[in-house]
């Protein structure tokens, strides 16, 4: 039974498994991601030496980290991606062990005890390895059951992702603790849960978000979203990232002021504009042909994730491509609303563009996924 | 595990996730349109307001201020140069926390109070947002490595070269070429918006002497340039600049040798001396003594320094003995006297028998004459015109001036400059008094007494002048009535000056021009006249001058004078019993021109001495007059008299240029 439903997928597959590129496929590389990811790469690079000032070394760190995230990417991509799946559990289970064990030895660093120095390992930060561990479990756990998801399922599976996510809020650490939500909340939504939940969920989160703003919220929290409703309210303190950074972006225009030239970014008006607020930098010189070139590159990726998620073989690595595509986007696309004004700031950095090295490996790793999964199936069964 | 396998449809599911994914993708489509509509907001329909915001950033327009122009002396030496030096400077508008910052500085570079004091009203000031305001002035080498070092802490704050005034004569010229000094509020408010524009860039102003008279020539005109600042203020690029223009280099007639002459004659007294030159009118030299270091004012005098200038009430170096006014005391007399024979009160031959005091028909009262408070008593006896101005007689010129009037005296001495300002351009000077009956109605609301005639026929009483007009009125006499009013300007920019005078002094016109002659004759006599046989009948500081140096190639016209000083009465002064301090003794001094009687060259130099508590004029004031004297005619102009006499026609030509 269990073969025949394997075989059935595979006919149905059988078109796209006859493209002569057996050679990336023993590599275990999908060419058009890693085209998509490379151009990404270099644009990025391109334009944080101008953001940077052009300051060489800072490029070339970003430069070296993204040559290991590649190295790393194609790593997991030599490994099928039912071997992540049987270990998904495990993999959960040592992550979650992580997270306690940096509750008690972590050690902080930007107001976030969230880094783990354990001796004969460099340090990291076990809340970025469940970016993709919660979604590999969630694509486990719900994979193996019927579609869509039951009341039942849907309960554990919120369990399975707040339990990490609270550990990391603990650490201090609200972006990353959204972030492993989202990834983990993707598969859920992927996975077929009812439409009335979806919106029920919604209203509920709207309901209860003034009770966040008032009992709940931060004082810097509460700031963001003040400002974000009217920057103006304090042009100079928390108002003046948001301000300048428009500043930057309108007066880019549509063909912006040439590279090297933003003089909103060259003369330090634009805050992090290395990191965070990069797009304000490419928007500001590259103007609005510039950003759209980049979307169009975010979107190349976001459509050929998509597509490697519809094409794949089985609910897991359906579940888990999607959730990765999603989250790839999330990221994008907060970053992108937050430097333009459309959301409030949150501390979230923009793919491949900004500068800074951590999340980066996570993000090749979530690649290598999608390589795995567009490369081992096939070989399987041709 | 099997059985849960046979409860999946995977098609169904299969076609649920591509829905899902479906919708997932529109999403993600939508959001970016989203996204893309805010950014063709930004950058399409609110291009134009964010490109003007982005300008108004960074771009900023700021004032260039000229070069002030350079000021030389009549043979081409500085005066007033320019010098560069590093000023700590804040722009407000870029400094989040004032306070803050400034403690910050204080742990760099030690602020003092004083310091903080001047920002803050430097900052009180109207000004330009966005312009940078000094903080200190002069900053050393180690503290500007100490600030740039810091810098990324400092927003806002600058380190900015700027060109200030230097007086490499220091105190030599401290009077007479004055100093520039911080704008203060009510300069600014006096100024003209016009004016005010032009001043835009500029710290000084010219505050005394020549500095502040040809402000308008030295200052020159503001330059703009838009210049684009980072976020914290620093200067990145220039992008457009409208050049200043550099205030004009001007010559004056003083000359530094002759300058320090004059300071080297007057010793350690405290005093004045004025030097003209009759053909010109340049002033030559202009010394005001104890003088003070203007350059402590050019970048913020401290209040200490200040301080100790203004307490010293004895020396009072602030103070332009040059420009203010004394009782002229017998100086005035070769004046008088041209006036008597001008107006026919005396003539060549008539005389007077001196009992040694003068008393009004009907008055008690007796002038006495000052210059004989001696043992021997007595008077001048037979005494005419010329001995009374070779001895200094009182009682001639008490009857003389008794029977002149005081009408006839202030109409006629007012000629020579007395009670008025002759000077083309030291209009800062004061005036003195030429009493008049008017004069007196006015400021005491008194009639004229006989008796303030007897007291003005010897410069003393209401009659008041300063050492600048003492010279200008020996000018007047050595050009035998010919009147070239006193100046400082020679030049500009290289181009010799010559000034408008909207109204021109007449001359000095006399019945006789013998009289010139005569006079000059008494006053060469006061200096050459030797002792002889007959009692009094020798020039007053031919002592002091003539008999010290009986080598004395050339002659020299001139007259002594004592000013009694105000306050103290006739009587206490001459009562045996008290005894003088320094502070109540006379005041010494001397008016002289040079060479006189010379039938090969004119008078090349007049001057006036003025010698505070110098107690006698001759013997005192006389000597200093001679020295300096002797520095212009025989070692700056280096006439040799011995050769004029044998009549070497290129010697002369040399002098007359």
């Amino acid at each position: 039974m269990n073969s025949q439903d394997f075989i059935r997928q595979s006919d149905g597959l059988g078109s796209n498994a006859g493209a002569p590129k057996s050679i990336w496929r023993t590599v275990h590389t999908d060419p058009p991601l890693l085209v998509g990811i490379a151009l990404l790469c270099a644009f990025g690079l391109f334009v944080l030496f101008s953001a940077s000032g052009g300051d060489v070394p800072v490029v070339q760190r970003q430069a070296l980290t993204m040559v290991v995230g590649l190295v790393v990417m194609f790593i997991v991509a030599q490994f099928n991606v039912h071997f992540f799946r049987q270990w998904a559990p495990t993999l959960y289970a040592a992550g979650l062990g992580l997270l306690c064990l940096v509750l008690v030895i972590g050690v902080e660093a930007n107001g976030a005890k969230s880094w783990l120095d354990l001796p004969g390992l460099p340090s990291f930060q076990p809340s970025e390895l469940m970016k993709f561990v919660v979604p590999m479990l969630m694509a486990w756990y719900l994979a193996s059951r019927p579609l869509p998801p039951r009341f039942k399922h849907l309960f554990w599976s919120a369990v399975m992702i707040l339990v990490p996510a609270g550990l990391i809020i603990v650490q201090n650490d609200t972006g990353t603790a959204i972030m492993v939500t989202m990834s983990g909340l993707f598969v859920v939504l992927l996975a077929g849960i009812r439409w009335r939940i979806i919106i029920f969920g919604f209203i509920a989160l709207l309901l209860a978000s003034p009770a966040w703003y008032l009992y709940l919220a931060q004082e810097h929290q509460k700031n963001r979203i003040l400002t974000f409703l009217n920057p103006y309210r304090d042009p100079t303190g928390t108002g003046y990232n948001i301000i300048q950074s428009q500043i930057a972006i309108g007066s880019g225009g549509i063909y912006g002021k040439g590279y090297g030239e933003g003089a909103q970014s060259h003369l330090d008006f634009i805050p992090e504009s290395n990191t965070d607020f990069i797009l304000a930098v490419l928007a500001e010189e590259f103007g609005l042909l510039g950003v759209l070139f980049l979307i169009g590159m975010y979107l190349f990726v976001l459509i050929r994730g998509s597509y490697i998620a519809f094409a794949a073989n089985d609910m897991f690595s359906r579940l888990l491509a999607g959730s990765i595509t999603l989250t790839f986007f999330f990221y994008v696309f907060v970053n992108m609303a937050m430097v333009s004004g459309l959301v409030p700031v949150i501390g979230l950095p923009l793919p491949l563009m900004s500068r800074g090295g951590t999340s980066v490996v996570t993000l090749f790793i979530g690649f290598g996924l999608l390589m795995s999964i567009q490369t081992h199936g096939r070989n399987r069964f041709i | 595990m099997a059985g849960k396998w046979q409860l999946k449809d995977h098609e169904a599911e299969r076609e649920l996730f591509g829905r899902r994914l479906a919708v997932a993708v529109v999403l993600v489509i939508l959001l970016f349109g989203a996204l893309i509509m805010k950014l063709v907001n930004l950058q399409v329909y609110q291009y134009e307001y964010f490109s003007a915001r982005s300008d108004g950033n960074r771009l900023h327009s700021q004032y260039v201020p000229p070069a002030r122009g350079l000021i030389y002396d009549n043979r081409g030496q500085l005066l007033a140069d320019n010098q560069p030096i590093f000023n700590l400077t804040i722009v407000r508008e870029q400094v989040e926390d004032l306070e803050e910052t400034l403690d910050f500085l204080d742990t760099l570079i030690d602020l003092s109070e004083d310091e903080r004091e001047q920002f803050s009203m430097r900052l009180g000031r109207n000004r330009v947002p966005f312009s940078s305001v000094p903080l200190r002035y002069v900053l050393s080498d180690v503290e500007k490595s100490k600030i740039a070092v810091n810098s990324y802490k400092l927003p806002g704050v600058a380190i900015e070269p700027q060109f200030v005034r230097q007086y490499p004569l220091a105190e030599l010229t401290a009077h007479s070429v004055g100093y520039v000094s911080e704008i203060n509020r009510a300069e600014l408010d006096s100024l003209t918006a016009e004016e005010r524009e032009n001043y835009g860039g500029t710290n000084h102003i010219g505050k005394t002497g020549i500095e502040r008279t040809y402000e308008d020539l030295l200052h020159g005109t503001v330059g703009y340039e838009i210049v684009e600042k980072n976020n914290r203020g620093q200067v990145m690029r220039r992008l457009d600049r409208t050049d200043p223009i550099a205030g004009k280099n001007i010559s004056v007639y003083l000359d530094t040798a002759l300058q320090v002459a004059a300071q080297e004659a007057l010793g350690d007294y405290r005093g004045a001396v004025v030097a003209i030159d009759p053909n010109t009118g340049g002033i030559l030299a202009m010394v005001s003594k104890p003088g003070f270091d203007p350059n402590l004012f050019v970048t913020g005098i401290s209040n200490k320094d200040y301080g100790v200038l203004v307490t010293d009430e004895i020396n009072t170096p602030l103070f332009d003995r040059t420009t203010n006014p004394y009782p002229p005391g017998s100086t005035i007399k070769p004046f008088l006297g041209i006036g008597g024979l001008h107006h026919g009160f005396v003539d060549y031959d008539f005389a007077i028998e001196d009992p040694g005091y003068f008393r009004l028909p009907g008055v008690r009262y007796r002038w006495g004459d000052y210059t004989l408070r001696t043992a021997i008593g007595g008077g001048h006896g037979h005494t005419n015109l010329q001995k009374a101005i070779y001895q200094s007689c009182d009682t001639f010129f008490y009857d003389l001036g008794n029977r002149m009037g005081i009408d006839t005296i202030h109409s006629f001495m007012s000629q020579f400059g007395f009670g008025e300002n002759f000077t083309v351009d030291v209009k800062y000077a004061r005036t003195g008094v030429l009493p008049s009956r008017d004069w007196k109605r006015a400021t005491r609301g008194e009639p004229w007494y006989p008796g303030d005639t007897i007291n003005s026929s010897i410069g003393q009483g209401y009659m008041w002048a300063t050492p600048l007009q003492l010279a200008t009125a020996a000018s007047i006499m050595a050009n035998k009535g010919k009147v070239i009013q006193p100046r400082m300007l020679k030049a500009i920019n290289g181009v010799p000056y010559e000034p408008e005078i909207d109204n021109p002094v007449a001359d000095v016109v006399v019945n006789d021009p013998d009289y010139w002659r005569y006079i000059e004759e008494s006053m060469s006599m006061v200096v050459h006249r030797a002792y002889n046989d007959v009692f009094r009948e020798y020039g007053t500081a031919y002592e002091a001058i003539a008999m010290a140096d009986r080598d004395m190639p050339y002659r020299m016209a001139g007259k002594s004078g004592s000013a009694q000083v105000v306050g103290i009465s006739q009587e206490i002064m001459r009562s045996e019993d008290i005894q003088a301090s320094d502070l109540n003794k006379d005041h010494a001094l001397f008016i002289s021109f040079a060479p006189a009687e010379n039938p090969f060259i004119k008078p090349q130099i007049a001057i006036a001495v003025f010698v505070e508590n110098g107690e006698h004029g001759s013997s005192i004031a006389g000597p200093i007059a001679k020295q300096v004297t002797d520095a212009y005619l025989l070692d700056i102009l280096q006439i040799d008299f011995a050769a004029l006499e044998t009549g070497s026609d290129e010697l002369i030509s040399f002098v007359d240029e």
